[in-house]
């Protein structure tokens, strides 16, 4: 059994948009990273430099999000499954860690906030 | 199923369909619960390995059986992980009825120019991006596209795993042999 011409097509096809999306994702300026918390009440942004521990609220309850040493980790949530916690340490641009239960999201950005859209003169 | 003399042709077509439905969808019941089983490299990955019996369905199944599996897979999945009456089976059901059609459309339109293996990089690929819109819509807002990625790596790993299985399943099998035999007679 060996694929086809087409299911080779629709590889090279999946391919090429997970790497549009890696680029456009990943591709930014690491040298001002900051912490984006996305809760239900809300956004906040934190500099990685200082720690710090930061309660978000959701429907389900609090969610804990700490910042210690540039890292970025879930300390502890009301959800059932604990896949935020389970996440760890989160430190370069692009990564992310969420809670989907209760609804929290967070994320690090890198860069000034003006060099967040990608155009093609920078490649 | 043997029908009975008394039955006329198109009832026993009937419940040779539902008979089928029955059985893959209790597979698709099985499979979710494996999945639940299996640990995760990654927090909210998914190995898709409920979407078998809807891979192998497709050249079994018209449209409306087929996507009567496809939802009876969404229950499944949503009752074994406990969130069916949460919104977190929005999830589930977007992303599996658009790949369940998303596959079913790729099968008729290609024929057998495309193998079990594209089809399901197709379904995978498209489930996991409805998902990712959806918790752009729902959730996380513009963050979200942060997610999609390792998520779209993902599906095409697990897409192409699952289209091999399919693949070898849907050409050795007696019984995936004797079911489409029924379906074309």
């Amino acid at each position: 059994m060996r694929p086809k011409p087409v299911d080779l097509l629709i590889i090279l096809a999946a391919l090429v948009v997970i790497a549009m999306s890696s680029m456009a994702v990943y591709s930014g300026n690491s040298a001002t990273l900051r912490a984006v918390i996305t809760g239900s009440g809300g956004e906040w942004v934190f500099p990685l430099g200082a720690d710090r521990r930061i309660p978000v609220n959701g429907p389900l309850g609090t969610t804990w999000v700490e910042i210690h040493g540039k890292q970025v980790h879930v300390t502890d949530s009301p959800c059932l499954n604990k896949t935020c916690i389970a996440s760890g340490d989160i430190s370069a641009a692009g990564q992310w860690l969420a809670c989907l239960p209760n609804r929290v999201f967070v994320r690090i950005e890198g860069g000034a906030a003006d060099e967040r859209s990608v155009d093609a003169g920078a490649f | 199923m043997n029908g009975l003399s008394t039955q006329g042709p198109s009832e026993a077509r009937w419940r040779d369909k539902a008979d089928i439905v029955a059985l893959l969808g209790a597979f698709c019941f099985f499979l979710s619960a494996v999945e639940y089983m299996v640990p995760k490299p990654l927090p909210f990955m998914r190995l898709g390995i409920a979407n078998l019996p809807i891979l192998l369905a497709i050249d079994l199944l018209p449209l409306p059986w087929f996507l009567l599996l496809a939802v009876v897979k969404v229950v499944g999945m949503s009752v074994v992980s406990g969130s069916l009456f949460s919104y977190i089976a929005l999830f589930s059901l977007s992303g599996t009825m658009v790949a369940a059609m998303v596959m079913w459309g790729s099968r008729k339109l290609l024929g057998h120019q495309v193998s079990a293996i594209g089809v399901s990089i197709l379904g995978a690929m498209t489930s996991n991006a409805a998902q990712i819109l959806l918790a752009s819509v729902l959730v996380f807002g513009e963050a979200a596209r942060l997610i999609a990625p390792p998520f779209l790596a993902m599906g095409l790993l697990t897409g192409a795993v699952l289209g091999v299985f399919a693949e070898r399943f849907s050409r050795t099998s007696i019984w995936f042999a004797r079911a489409s035999g029924s379906h074309d007679a």
